[in-house]
């Protein structure tokens, strides 16, 4: 277990990062699972400041909730509050865990976007690429690429055109290979410096003009 | 105690690698995504479907049937606006009734 992550150099507050109180009780519970609330949200989290103040917030979210469900004369709710206060901080985990990616593909979508118009030749390239997909793309390829720009896992794809989940990733992985080893086979290599220099004028990139002399 | 930054490492560097060395899935879609919202206007709405033909094919895809309405998504920025925001909102509904 986290024995060796020493609990004991993180120990939880009885108020959150927000101010919000914590209940004896909860943050006795709390400090009950905090060895493994540690471990498992180290794992996922990755820093142990963060998940001792996840696990207070988690722990100030339970006390309000008790506090709500519970006037005097009523039955507590929980009967296990360790077990109730650890599920509520694997959920919350989860979440961040979650939010953090969503925000990454964000980053990573918005950073194509600047790239692409600030590389005018990166662009060009990568509009070859996308226009020669969307028009060598069977349906089916089509399809997996439309819903997988919005987000849907292969697993989810998969099953829609009677696949597994893998069995699409490779199919869409190869149909795009497939299309750069076209684009590959039909670039020609960029000239050396001398025969750049025997040139007599510029010429287009994809090539035309040799074309032309061939004929 | 494990390297927590160590374990950070894999997830949060979706580095891309050149155009020509890997597929960059990531790279890929967030170019094709953008490319296509906006390089294809069709103000007129010429040879457009109409929405239930893009709700249809967004529930369940069937060659015969909605093979051009497919191809026109690959020339038109606002059917595939369009058609992304019908997929998001059956990608909402399906993790809804999970």
């Amino acid at each position: 277990m986290a024995s060796g992550a020493a609990p004991s150099s993180f120990r939880l507050n009885s108020v959150d990062r927000q101010g919000r109180q914590i209940d004896p009780a909860v943050h006795a519970a709390a400090e009950t699972v905090f060895p493994r609330a540690l471990e498992y949200g180290t794992n996922l989290l990755g820093d142990t400041a963060v998940v001792a103040n996840t696990l207070e917030e988690v722990a100030a979210t339970v006390s309000q909730l008790i506090a709500r469900r519970d006037p005097p004369g009523e039955p507590a709710p929980i009967r296990n509050l360790p077990g109730y206060v650890f599920r509520a901080f694997v959920r919350e985990v989860k979440r961040l865990k979650n939010k953090e990616l969503a925000t990454l593909d964000a980053a990573i979508a918005g950073q194509t976007l600047a790239q692409r118009l600030a590389d005018p030749s990166r662009q060009l390239e990568m509009e070859v690429l996308v226009a020669e997909c969307l028009a060598l793309f069977d349906f089916v390829e089509r399809d997996m690429c439309w819903r997988r720009l919005e987000g849907f896992t292969w697993d989810e794809i998969g099953p829609v055109h009677g696949l597994s989940g893998h069995a699409a990733e490779v199919r869409f992985r190869n149909a795009v290979r497939a299309v750069k080893e076209k684009l590959a086979l039909s670039r020609k290599p960029l000239p050396s410096a001398g025969e750049t220099a025997q040139n007599e004028g510029p010429k287009p990139a994809m090539g035309a003009d040799d074309d032309k002399r061939k004929t | 105690m494990r390297g927590r930054n160590q374990q950070w490492g894999p997830m949060t560097t979706k580095e891309k690698p050149e155009f020509n060395d890997e597929f960059n899935e990531a790279e890929f879609l967030g170019f094709a995504k953008s490319y296509l919202s906006e390089a294809f206007p069709n103000p007129q709405r010429i040879g457009c479907p109409p929405d239930s033909d893009l709700q249809r094919m967004a529930d369940q895809p069937v060659e015969a049937r909605d093979a051009v309405v497919s191809k026109h998504l690959t020339c038109c920025s606002p059917c595939f606006n369009r058609y992304m925001e019908i997929l998001a909102s059956l990608k909402r509904r399906r993790a809804a009734g999970q």
